[in-house]
């Protein structure tokens, strides 16, 4: 963190002192000329187009497709930056760098559901925040993770946040940041009232949208009609109906803290299945599905949830006794995810929460406990029934999905980002390292080269 | 409270019976296994009834007899078993053997555990949970040995309901690192008709804290580096003190000392019936704990957590007898290599860890993993074990240190941390590689009573 700022400082003082001829006193900045324009992204673009594509082929390695599915012995030929194909006995391109992967799994980088640092910013402009030469990105690559939500999904009693899925694209700012606020995040439970301003908002919303869209036509009518306005603060609801940003639905605190565990969480109560059935609510009332954020008693109302088409973000590990007085509708279940998979519902893991772990990776944690081991959430998934080869969907597929963004990531399927892991066996088998891994087609981190893990042998 | 007390009371009854009934224990203790490693502690007493000061809890308690029969039985300081058996009966495991072999007495069940892998009960050397009450930091005075555990069991404790889920059969039940010295822990096991029926002995240890956590860094007096070796010094000399006039008296050189209940429990320190547990981490201070517990003192010492780069004393403790019972965190980030290291790895294996010259390792049979429970929940034990092997501790020292390891630091190796015939029925049937974190407890045996079944409706871990 401190080289983090150190750094950061650093560039501060060099884009000052760089400034050529311009005075930083009063006047300074009135007469101050705006800084040169960054090159348009097209023109990087027009010259790619131009170039011929730069191929790379991962061979021969057990890959893992994200989906579920594997194939043995398969090759996934990556052009640029993007998966160009998947399979067996492939025709590889002139040119094409490859990389042996016999003996190796192969599997789509992780994504993780929430994380911070690993050189993303935690606010807006999230572009301006990255520092892409940061240190913990190497240790998030070596836990697999190719790509997260930084700034958090939000919190309110109205959908908020502003975040960004980063990627841990080395060296790359412009790789570094995939999309801005696909997810907004509200709280429950939410007292009557609140619910019904949350109501009437989305309401508001829905009017407006059709408005919108009624608009066109009613211009070609009459040339003088107003233009339906955004209702005030309606912006994320608007986003979320219109399926540009995802819906998350916190279900009651981190369960997990130290002293919390300490009691068996017996005393802290909302997080159980009133809660939960009102985030169904918010779906309903959406029409949409939803992502439910660590609803611990989920498992009690698996078809419930699946009839919404909502999601499930959850830690198997979290462990909170059901209350006494509530023993039917509350607490957790090693099972959870097994029984929500079973139900249909798409779930994604995160890391533990609590005084010695989160959803970060770092040097100053209990190891098992933060994101530097995520496969290991997935395992204790398996502990809980889930099936070996969905259980990694947790990590890829369905995270995607929870983040909206199973469109570019979370799957080895041709077209999809090349966000690739190569590892020294199972991916969630404890001791499975990280060998090679992949970011927009680009080798970022490897173990041999790489002084963190590259002195242990498996 | 008044269940605290009725809970004291009546184990200071059955404590008392145990010692009537100790000869019986003389003649059950198995054979040790030889080790690499040999724990400093010259004055053990050879066998429970020599114990002057620590009470030993009851063994061979009535339990139907049972033949578990699985595809693998690990007995750990033995070979495993392919198709192998283990019998248990009264408390007692009677024979551990191959199927085809091991013939199963009349009127003894058969569960058959099919595909499944048999160890031991896991042991844990560091442990907060077994009751409602987290106050284990009471600070009276600098040093607390008049505190103690031993009324402070719940084994229906939602942890330890837990711990048995997770194949955790024996804790030693501590107080925290809130002052230098937190009071006496209890070794119990993790179920029992009643926290007497489940004690293992009392004292487990004595808990030292050496800096960390004790440290008030507003600048109270006595609460520096050499303040708090001072306390810690001060206090346990007088246990030694006392010793020595009981010593004394027996020999009818002196009078008997006043009868002092605190300072009988630190003298049985001296007479290396239990050990002190060090909570003791960087280099310095775990120099401290070699220098002033084990080397000036003559201590029988544990080192617990022995995290950051306290391993670089590898060497240092494998010479002196100082087992190192090591979590939680498992990992150390050396920042002038940029290297993540295993601290069971560097602390078992040993290595150049800074120095001119390699320096060993603890070895095979000197380390264990804890997980200082409630930091990390009891029930992952198995996962800070899972941590070390993934940062290179062998796999087979790992389980070692989940077992027999962990009960010789606590000097309770004659009675569990193996499937040996004549210890203790603990045993875990588990689906799975225990140290895979995708493996569970299917079935829990405590003193021959099977306390765990996993529900698959509803399975507890």
């Amino acid at each position: 963190m401190r080289i983090q700022l150190l750094l950061a400082a650093t560039i501060t003082f060099a884009a000052i002192a760089d400034l050529p001829g311009q005075g930083r006193g009063r006047r300074g900045r009135r007469t101050i000329a705006p800084p040169p324009a960054p090159p348009a992204a097209e023109k990087v673009e027009k010259k790619k187009a131009d170039e011929p594509k730069k191929y790379t082929a991962i061979v021969g390695g057990d890959v893992y497709l994200g989906t579920g599915q594997r194939l043995t012995g398969a090759t996934v030929l990556i052009a640029d930056d993007k998966i160009e194909q998947v399979g067996h006995n492939l025709d590889l391109p002139e040119g094409t760098t490859e990389i042996d992967a016999k003996g190796k799994t192969v599997s789509p980088g992780f994504v993780a559901v929430a994380g911070s640092g690993m050189g993303a910013s935690r606010r807006p402009p999230f572009k301006d925040g990255a520092n892409p030469y940061d240190p913990q990105m190497k240790q998030g690559l070596a836990a697999g993770i190719t790509s997260f939500l930084a700034g958090g999904a939000g919190n309110g009693k109205l959908p908020t946040g502003s975040n960004a899925i980063a990627k841990l694209a080395w060296g790359d700012v412009e790789g570094m940041v995939m999309a801005e606020n696909r997810v907004a995040g509200i709280d429950v439970p939410l007292s009557l009232g609140d619910f019904g301003k949350l109501r009437q908002q989305v309401e508001a919303a829905q009017k407006y949208l059709s408005e919108l869209e009624e608009f066109p036509a009613k211009q070609a009518k009459d040339s003088k009609a107003k233009a339906p306005k955004m209702p005030r603060g309606a912006d994320k609801v608007v986003a979320i109906l219109k399926g540009e940003t995802r819906l998350w639905v916190n279900v009651g605190g981190s369960p997990m803290s130290m002293f919390l565990r300490m009691r068996g969480g017996a005393r802290f109560t909302a997080n159980d299945v009133d809660a939960i059935r009102q985030g169904l609510e918010i779906s309903k009332l959406f029409g949409q599905g939803v992502v439910l954020n660590n609803p611990i008693s989920a498992w009690l109302v698996p078809d419930e949830i699946a009839a919404t088409g909502s999601m499930v973000i959850l830690n198997p590990r979290n462990r909170m006794a059901a209350d006494p007085k509530k023993p039917d509708t509350t607490g957790t279940n090693i099972a959870s995810a097994a029984i929500l998979a079973e139900a249909g519902v798409p779930v994604a893991v995160t890391s533990p929460g609590g005084r010695f772990g989160g959803a970060n990776v770092g040097t100053g944690g209990i190891l098992g406990q933060d994101l530097n081991t995520p496969h290991v959430d997935a395992a204790y998934a398996i502990r809980g029934g889930l099936d070996n080869r969905k259980a990694l969907r947790t990590l890829t597929l369905d995270a995607a999905r929870i983040l909206g963004a199973d469109a570019r990531i979370g799957s080895i399927e041709a077209g999809k980002d090349a966000d690739i892991l190569i590892l020294d066996g199972d991916p969630l088998h404890y001791a499975t390292f990280v060998e090679t891994a992949l970011v927009n087609g680009k080798v970022v981190y490897e173990k041999s080269k790489d002084p963190l893990f590259g002195h242990i042998e498996r | 409270m008044i269940r605290s007390l009725t809970i004291a009371c009546s184990l200071l009854a059955t404590t008392a019976l145990c010692q009537e009934s100790q000869p019986a224990a003389k003649a059950q203790e198995p054979a040790r296994e030889a080790t690499t490693f040999e724990i400093f502690r010259p004055n053990r007493p050879k066998t429970e009834a020599d114990y002057k000061v620590a009470k030993w809890g009851p063994r061979g308690l009535p339990s139907p007899g049972y033949a578990f029969r699985a595809a693998k039985v690990i007995p750990i300081t033995a070979a495993p078993i392919i198709d192998g058996i283990v019998i248990t009966k009264n408390g007692t495991i009677e024979a551990v053997g191959p199927a085809k072999s091991t013939p199963v007495p009349a009127g003894y069940e058969l569960i058959d555990c099919g595909d499944s892998i048999i160890v031991p009960g896991l042991v844990e050397m560091h442990c907060h949970v077994a009751s409602e009450s987290f106050d284990l930091n009471d600070t009276v005075h600098a040093t607390n040995p008049e505190f103690r555990t031993l009324d402070l069991i719940g084994l229906e404790h939602d942890q330890f309901r837990a711990a048995r889920a997770g194949g955790v059969s024996t804790a030693l039940y501590i107080p925290g690192s809130g002052s230098n010295m937190g009071g006496f822990g209890t070794i119990t096991k993790t179920w029992g008709n009643s926290p007497e029926e489940a004690l293992v002995r009392f004292p487990g240890s004595l808990k030292i804290a050496q800096a960390g956590n004790p440290e008030r860094r507003s600048g109270d007096l006595g609460y520096g580096m050499m303040g708090m070796s001072d306390g810690i010094r001060a206090t346990l000399m007088r246990g030694k003190e006392y010793l020595a006039q009981v010593q004394a008296a027996e020999r009818g050189e002196g009078p008997r000392p006043k009868h002092d209940p605190t300072l009988e429990l630190v003298s049985g320190l001296f007479r290396h019936e239990y050990p002190v547990s060090v909570h003791t981490q960087i280099y310095q201070v775990v120099l401290q704990t070699l220098q002033e517990l084990r080397l000036e003192l003559g201590l029988w010492t544990v080192v617990v957590h022995g995290t950051f780069d306290g391993f670089r004393l590898s060497g240092e403790m494998a010479k002196h007898g100082v087992a190192i019972a090591n979590g939680p965190r498992q990992y150390h980030f050396d920042r002038a290599t940029g290297r993540i290291e295993g601290l069971a790895a560097n602390w078992a294996l040993g290595g150049q860890h800074g120095w001119r010259e390699r320096v060993p390792g603890v070895g095979r049979d000197g380390i264990s993993i804890n997980t200082d429970s409630p930091v990390v929940a009891q029930e992952q034990l198995t996962l800070q074990a899972a941590m070390a092997v993934r940062l290179g501790l062998p796999h087979e020292w790992a389980l070692r240190g989940l077992t027999i390891n962990a009960a010789r630091m606590a000097g309770i190796d004659h009675r569990v941390g193996s499937l040996t015939v004549g210890k203790d029925a603990d045993i875990g049937v588990w689906s799975g590689d225990p140290i895979d974190p995708r493996s569970h407890v299917k079935l829990m045996v405590i003193n021959g009573t099977i306390c765990y079944r996993r529900d698959g409706k509803r399975p507890v871990w």
